[in-house]
């Protein structure tokens, strides 16, 4: 339960912090807000020889609208930074949402996106959200810098595309859109400091009372955050009812794989998606971005 | 009668609340020594194997490293034990038996180095099959957590009176139904810390962080086998206890014997993950229960099987198992009742004592077979109780005296609660949220009578400014009895409670006293506090008698000050005297000395439960309103109140405090806790995955006071510590039944259970309504045993 020796770096510029991690490489590892981090170094899960921290990189903290861009956020913005920032709550309150249900204050002031992100637990509460909304991230390297959609960002628990050996994940980009409406659900057993059983996020573009389209994302019952695609395509073009959204609920648990753990069974963890979806869409549909 | 007191019964401030606020409280973990060395337990990761070699060798060589022991290296003392001798070493030798027994412990120069350490000690185990179900465990034939216990029974209780099997054939109407109780955590925020210090006279001083330190001093002098003149108890402030902290522990056995083999101080402060895994829970319980009525609600005979599930050693589980079997007999008349208890070892964390203290399990039983009975005989569940409740002059079969009781006044309270909520709660706002209230009652014991030393004692010193030191052996574990304990002293001074500077808990000094347990504090130690209060009293008054020319009998004390009753000019100020007291002529020093246990009660009998068990009885009943999602199974509680009887409050603030903290508490023990273990290993040790409700599952509690004022209690006060632990999950159970017509006969109610329960989807909210409905048109029957169909 005690953190292992290593070297610590905090590098002042981005380029640094990018040469640092090629330089290091597999025996370091990038902290943001160690919420995830230093537990799993106090337990020995993982052992790095060198930590490179990110705390001196500002301009990763910012969250800005950038016109042409959209709402660009700071890797390192903290969780409490997306629940404050008057810009969300203007543009996708549901996202400052999101990030109020994630674990506690305490959590909540030092966790980061990014770190949500690299993470990569089925269970995290911001990626549903941010895929439903059709967010893209930059991953910046010592002589690179690729632009990656979320939603294939994932490859499996505790798994992503980012290079460990090179890439900084540096900003998360919720693209101008259509949507009128979205909103994220997280079903867990305390209103707080509780990991999500289930979360389903949902964005939707409507025309009146017809649903143009949508995107609905699945935390916590599939290796990866997932796209309910066959609800979505259900719900395309169709003429919103009570009925309808069961019955995306309903398609929407086809799309689940999930788990039996400590926190509920795979056939309850079901009936979370269903009942979620269909509440996660009336959200969006009747409320807007909320 | 109710009287005009200064110091008691308001709202005053509680005397710890601002250097606690402020972060100045120093508990034992804050606490450090010069030269202190740090102590780890190694710990079984088997719940069942036999020791073939402990080899510390390893460790040993350990840069840092300064003394590692086992159980070899101790005297083998057993502890714990109620009623029969305690079979828990402090180290295991032989064997361990369960995940967490501690094996070895090392001292070291700072926390890493030992921690380092233990992973050096090299153990071989074999690897023994574990049991791990009460029921597994009673089978022939399955192997032995202990030797010297065949089925594995680690006590027995076995009460009866009145002729329950007969009296049930009398019976207009008798039920039978099985419940079950999880296993659950206290929950304290400070984890055991322990602190020793040896020197070469061959003195100890400890600081613990102990509900009863005392019991510490005992076990610590018979453990190292040294004179207990030579053990130092100490203590400061204590981060919560509910029960967990009676007992002296592995940690603080170690930190001793390793300051002895070292002769250095070692500090050893545990993880909250081991506390979490390695020390005590709550006893689940397997409860089979009949019941016998009359058409009338009239509560004929009550007949109980009781499984308590004990865990790997005795520790004080024959008092749980005792009190598990004659709280069904309280707070309800009954003339015939037939209680069995049997306590089985398993491999798995002890159980112990925990708020409330095997009572919350078989009342949440009882009140809601209580509940089950009322609707089969179409009458009202306060009806029900108020026609069985029990009334102030009453002895129980087993020989419970109530004194004083006010348990029909709080059930008439709460019926004008309850009608309020009805009439204030909107319908359903959706067809999938429904809405229900439930009501339970509750007795409970001041303080139960132990087999040993059962005395509360208080010494008061008065400074010559007029300010006085208080100490007691009972120990403020959140509770506020340095509080309560103060008002009572000032009070009884005419003094104000800033003049009263309640002192640490320290051997040298403050007398011997059980310290904090069942709810015994206010009511006992109260009583001490109050007659050293008088003997200080008494003390002074002989000299202002002198001084005024006046009677001592005729003086008052009120307001710092001491007159002439009915001559309010006659008099001086308190300091006043005490300086006349002590500056002139010989000089006196004045010291009081109180010392208290009620008379006439019954040493237990923990094997039949007969016997009056407490000084007096508190009472209450709880009521609850919630709101279930029937489509996900999520319970919310939108509010609670709490009617009750606990005699005269010393302090309005602190009693509505332990209310408070109960009824929240109670919604965790209801909905979310229980400890998740799978071959012995427990799966969610930590505050994450052990989920006790926060600040947002909390709702607003309702209190009204329905005080009696007890004879014998210090200014008429009972007990409200533990018993309001008692009804809340009943209330709240039966509360989800009114809402969802459900009977839930196990706890916790997750949010998955109601989902199995309701069936899923949108028939979800129509078989909610339809089980609603049913209860509401079900007349009372006037035959047999009912029917299970409606239970989960
Ligand atoms: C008590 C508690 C409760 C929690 N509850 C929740 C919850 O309800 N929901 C939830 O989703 N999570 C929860 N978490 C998990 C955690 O807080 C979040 O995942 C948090 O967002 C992690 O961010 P961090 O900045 O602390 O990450 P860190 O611990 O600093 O890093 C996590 C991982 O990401 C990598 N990393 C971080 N930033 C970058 C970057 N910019 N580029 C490349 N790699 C990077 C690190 O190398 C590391 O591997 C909880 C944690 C705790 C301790």
């Amino acid at each position: 339960m005690f953190l292992p020796d290593f070297d610590y770096h905090a590098p002042e510029t981005l380029a640094e912090a990018c040469d640092l991690v090629r330089d290091l490489g597999p025996s370091a590892k990038v902290l943001a807000g160690g919420t995830d981090l230093l537990i799993k170094l106090k337990h020995g899960l993982v052992t790095p020889t060198a930590v490179i921290s990110l705390k001196a990189l500002d301009e990763l903290k910012t969250i800005t609208h950038v016109p042409g861009r959209g709402v660009v956020i700071g890797a390192r913005a903290t969780h409490n930074d997306l629940v404050n920032s008057p810009l969300l709550h203007e543009r996708f309150l549901s996202v400052s949402e999101a990030a109020h249900k994630l674990a506690n204050n305490q959590v909540r002031n030092r966790g980061t996106v990014g770190g949500n992100l690299v993470n990569a637990i089925p269970s995290a509460d911001l990626p549903p959200i941010l895929i439903a909304l059709d967010a893209w991230i930059t991953l910046v390297g010592s002589n690179t810098s690729r632009t990656v959609p979320l939603h294939s960002f994932f490859t499996g628990p505790s798994c992503c595309v980012i290079d460990p050996v090179d890439e900084i994940l540096t900003e998360i980009v919720l693209p101008d859109q259509q949507t009128t409406g979205s909103t994220y659900l997280k079903f867990a057993l305390r209103r707080s400091g509780a990991l999500s059983v289930t979360g389903v996020a949902v964005a939707v573009t409507m025309d009146g009372d017809t649903i143009v389209d949508s995107r609905i994302c699945l935390g916590a019952v599939f290796p990866v955050p997932v796209r309910a695609n066959d609800a979505e395509d259900l719900l395309r073009g169709k003429t919103w009812s009570d009925e309808l959204l069961a019955e995306a609920g309903e398609a929407a648990s086809c799309c689940a794989l999930p788990i039996t753990d400590i926190r509920g069974t795979a056939e309850y963890r079901l009936d979370l998606v269903r009942v979620l979806t269909k509440r996660a869409l009336k959200r969006a549909i009747t409320e807007g971005h909320v | 009668m109710k009287r005009e007191y200064v110091n008691i019964g308001g709202r005053l401030p509680r005397v710890d609340g601002m250097v606690k606020a402020a972060g100045e409280a120093m508990y034992t973990g804050d606490l450090s020594l010069p030269g202190m060395l740090h102590g780890k337990l190694l710990r079984s990761p088997h719940p069942h194997a036999r020791l073939l070699k402990v080899d510390t060798a390893p460790a040993l060589t350990l840069e840092g490293v300064r003394a590692v022991i086992t159980g070899e290296d101790t005297l083998k003392f057993l502890a714990g034990g109620i009623a029969s001798p305690g079979n828990e070493p402090y180290l295991a030798f032989e064997k361990v038996r369960f995940v967490g027994d501690a094996v070895a412990a090392v001292a070291a120069v700072d926390e890493e180095t030992a921690e380092r350490a233990l992973a050096l000690i090299d153990v071989e185990y074999e690897l023994l099959d574990p049991v791990l179900d009460p029921f597994a465990a009673m089978a022939p034939g399955s192997p032995l957590v202990h030797d010297d216990a065949p089925g594995n029974i680690s006590f027995e209780t076995d009460l009866s009176f009145g002729n329950a099997q007969r009296a049930f054939a009398t019976c207009d109407y008798v039920r039978y139904d099985e419940f079950k109780t999880a296993p659950i955590r206290h929950g304290f925020i400070e984890p055991h810390a322990a602190l020793a210090s040896w020197d070469t006279s061959g003195r100890l001083t400890f600081w613990g962080s102990k509900q009863s330190p005392y019991f510490t001093y005992r076990n610590m002098a018979k453990a190292l086998d040294i004179p207990m003149s030579k053990v130092r108890i100490m203590q400061s402030y204590l981060g919560g206890g509910f029960g967990g902290k009676n007992e002296m522990f592995n940690l603080d056995f170690c930190a001793a014997l390793l300051s002895m083999k070292t002769r250095r101080p070692v500090r050893i402060v545990v993880s909250q993950e081991e506390v979490l895994y390695a020390y005590r829970q709550r006893h689940p319980a397997w409860i089979k229960l009949q019941s016998g009525f009359m058409k009338d609600g009239t509560l004929v005979a009550v007949d109980a099987e009781i499984v308590a599930e004990g865990g790997a050693y005795k520790g004080i589980g024959a008092l749980s198992l005792y009190l598990m079997c004659t709280f069904l007999a309280l707070p309800y008349r009954v003339a015939n009742l037939r209680a069995k208890g049997c306590r089985v070892y398993t491999n798995t964390q002890p159980s112990c004592a925990m708020r409330g203290h095997g009572v919350p399990q078989v009342r949440y039983a009882a009140e809601v077979q209580l509940d089950m009975a009322a609707r089969e005989l179409g009458l009202d569940p306060l009806e029900i109780r108020l026609k069985n409740a029990i009334q102030s002059g009453d002895t129980t079969g087993n020989g419970f005296e109530i004194t004083s009781c006010g348990l029909s006044e709080t059930l008439l309270e709460a019926r004008g609660i309850v009608e309020r909520w009805r009439g204030e709660t909107p319908a359903d706002s959706e067809p999938h949220l429904k809405r229900g209230i439930g009501v339970a009652s509750y007795g409970y014991l001041s303080g139960p009578r132990m087999a040993g030393h059962n005395t509360s004692a208080a010494l008061i010193k008065v400074h010559e400014d007029g300010r006085v030191g208080l100490v007691t052996g009972s120990t403020d574990c959140g509770q506020g009895s340095d509080t309560v304990l103060s008002q009572i002293a000032a009070e009884v001074l005419g003094i104000h409670l800033d003049d009263v500077q309640y002192g640490g808990m320290d051997s040298e000094i403050v007398p011997l006293d059980p310290g904090v347990f069942g709810s015994r504090v206010t009511f006992i130690t109260g009583n001490a506090v109050k007659w050293a209060a008088e003997d200080v009293r008494a003390q002074l008054a002989g000299v202002a008698a002198g001084l005024l020319d006046a009677e001592p009998d005729d003086l008052e004390f009120r307001d710092r000050r001491v007159f002439v009753r009915d001559e309010p000019d006659r008099g001086l100020p308190f300091a006043k005297l005490v300086k006349s007291a002590q500056y002139s002529g010989t000089g006196m020093t004045i010291l009081g000395r109180g010392y208290w246990a009620p008379e006439d009660i019954d040493l237990p009998r923990f094997d039949t439960g007969m016997g009056n068990q407490s000084g007096a009885y508190s009472f209450g009943t709880q009521v609850a309103e919630v709101e279930v999602d029937t489509e996900t199974g999520r319970v919310k509680v939108l509010r609670l109140a709490v009617s009750h009887d606990c005699g005269q409050p010393i302090n309005e603030m602190l009693v509505e405090g332990q209310l408070e903290g109960s009824s929240i508490g109670g919604i965790g023990h209801t909905f979310t806790e229980t400890i998740q273990r799978r071959r012995g290993q427990t799966m969610n040790a930590s505050f994450l995955e052990y989920r006790m409700p926060t600040a947002l599952d909390a709702c607003p509690v309702e209190v009204t006071h329905t005080d009696t004022v007890d004879e014998m209690g210090p200014f008429g006060a009972k007990e409200s510590g533990e018993g309001v632990q008692v009804a809340v999950m009943p209330a709240l159970v039966s509360a989800v039944h009114d809402a969802v017509g459900v009977w839930f006969k196990e706890v916790p109610i997750t949010p998955e259970v109601v989902v199995e329960a309701l069936g899923r989807g949108a028939e979800a909210a129509q078989n909610a309504d339809a089980r609603r409905g049913a209860d509401a048109r079900r007349d009372s029957r006037d035959d047999g045993r009912s029917r299970d169909g409606e239970s989960a």
